[in-house]
């Protein structure tokens, strides 16, 4: 019996109690006991308070309606995903097949490092052709070959009139030698007559000139130095005079 | 017939491989069970994903299912309450972390402004404040011990009973009876002193 036992003893019991006294099943001789030691004992008052009081709260508590969707996700996850799938075959075109295995392909390329690079490369490209005057649209297959044609014209007539500039130059050349060596012969004949005057008033005027060593190429003296032929002499020197020819 | 006799039915057919019958075990039991993951988990998402992870695996293990054991309820129950278990380990972490703000909004009713305001429910003003203490407990219903948490939503949100509370948790129906008593009383303790900070 609930108040015949020690209160350590009747607390554990009022403890195995309360939930049914709680819930309002407790039959007549337990509820007397147990409200007799709910007034006895303040902690077991304070707790059946509480727990009282825990229960209500709980009483706000509403039930929550699940998500609109839930069922159908619910189905899908099950049965429903395996019937879908026999159901509904997708079909993928030709285009999209072709795509995604470009994409396979590319997928280790399309990596950032790699799109900054090509970004780079580009707006070096476009900044080269910006500079030498390009325009994109002037990259057709049209007007490249237009482009090279021209250009190729371009630097034939360059070729042409650069031949053209030497050869004028190089006849230029040609007639100025000309006309050098034509006035230098003239200043050689000019030369050698006045040569030739003064050479002929030496011979009048000093006719021992010639023992001198005039340079003429006709001229080859040998000059034998002797001594008289009484006289006893162990040397004899021959004295050779090579007469070069005067340059003009 | 009864009811449970018409739920071992659709199990039975179910088993078979009918998709009718386990659509109609979803559509009898996904509420019941979504309550149950939403106020144990906290949150609506982690209670939805929780709710289809029973299911699978409820439609995976339906052949297993003893009528004679136990009701098709406890054992549903006992497999929501196992996933409930090993989620909780799982994210115990990430606990830790959790936004109080997560639940805000959580506890929709699923009405639409027009079907609000066309109803005969209270003023808004007093939906607020209900709305509010609903939230409130069940923000303090996340902070007592998942042994003592499970307890109180299987007894008090779910209505199950002692013997079927035991068999889920496995322990004695005296430890059932404790467990509840000490949530609630945590719960109320919880409460009363998150009321004396607000005043």
């Amino acid at each position: 019996m609930l108040g015949e036992t020690k209160p350590g003893t009747q607390c554990a019991e009022f403890d195995a109690l309360l939930a049914d006294a709680i819930d309002g099943i407790l039959n007549g001789q337990q509820r007397e006991r147990f409200e007799q030691h709910k007034a006895q004992c303040v902690a077991c008052s304070t707790l059946f308070a509480e727990v009282s009081n825990g229960r209500t709260w709980l009483d706000e508590i509403e039930e929550v309606a699940p998500p609109r969707n839930l069922v159908h996700n619910i189905l899908a996850a099950t049965s429903g995903a395996a019937q879908a799938a026999a159901r509904f075959v997708p079909r993928i075109s030709r285009w999209e097949r072709l795509r995604r295995e470009v994409a396979v392909v590319l997928a280790p390329v399309l990596t950032p490092r790699f799109a900054m690079s090509m970004g780079m490369a580009f707006f070096s490209i476009m900044l080269v052709l910006n500079m030498a005057q390009i325009r994109i649209k002037d990259l057709t297959p049209h007007n490249l070959s237009h482009t090279f044609y021209s250009s190729q014209n371009k630097l034939m007539r360059y070729y042409e009139n650069m031949r053209l500039v030497y050869e004028i130059e190089s006849r230029v050349r040609n007639l100025r030698n000309a006309s050098d060596e034509n006035e230098r012969e003239e200043q050689n004949r000019r030369r050698q007559k006045s040569h030739d005057q003064t050479q002929e008033q030496n011979q009048n005027n000093e006719p021992d000139r010639h023992e001198h060593g005039e340079y003429s190429p006709e001229r080859n003296f040998q000059l034998l130095a002797s001594l008289d032929g009484n006289k006893q002499c162990p040397l004899t020197y021959t004295v050779t005079l090579v007469h070069r020819r005067r340059e003009i | 017939m009864e009811d449970a006799q018409v739920v071992v039915q659709l199990v039975r057919r179910c088993a078979s491989g009918d998709a009718i019958a386990w659509e109609e075990i979803v559509q009898r039991f996904h509420r019941r069970i979504y309550n149950i993951c939403y106020r144990f988990a906290g949150s609506a998402d982690d209670a939805q994903d929780l709710t289809q992870e029973v299911f699978i695996k409820i439609y995976r293990t339906v052949g297993s299912f003893d009528g004679e054991k136990a009701s098709f309820n406890t054992w549903l129950t006992t497999v929501t309450r196992n996933l409930l278990v090993d989620h909780f380990r799982k994210t115990r972490n990430d606990r830790s972390t959790d936004s109080i703000d997560a639940v805000q909004g959580a506890e929709d009713d699923g009405l639409t402004m027009a079907d609000r305001l066309a109803s005969d429910t209270p003023s808004p003003q007093v939906h607020v404040e209900s709305r509010e203490r609903r939230e409130m407990v069940h923000k303090a219903l996340q902070q007592i011990s998942p042994e003592l948490r499970e307890a109180v939503i299987l007894r008090d949100l779910q209505d199950m009973d002692y013997r079927e509370i035991a068999q889920v948790l496995k322990v004695p129906e005296g430890t059932v009876k404790s467990r509840i008593n000490r949530g609630r009383g945590e719960l109320a303790r919880l409460l009363q002193r998150t009321y004396r900070q607000a005043l």
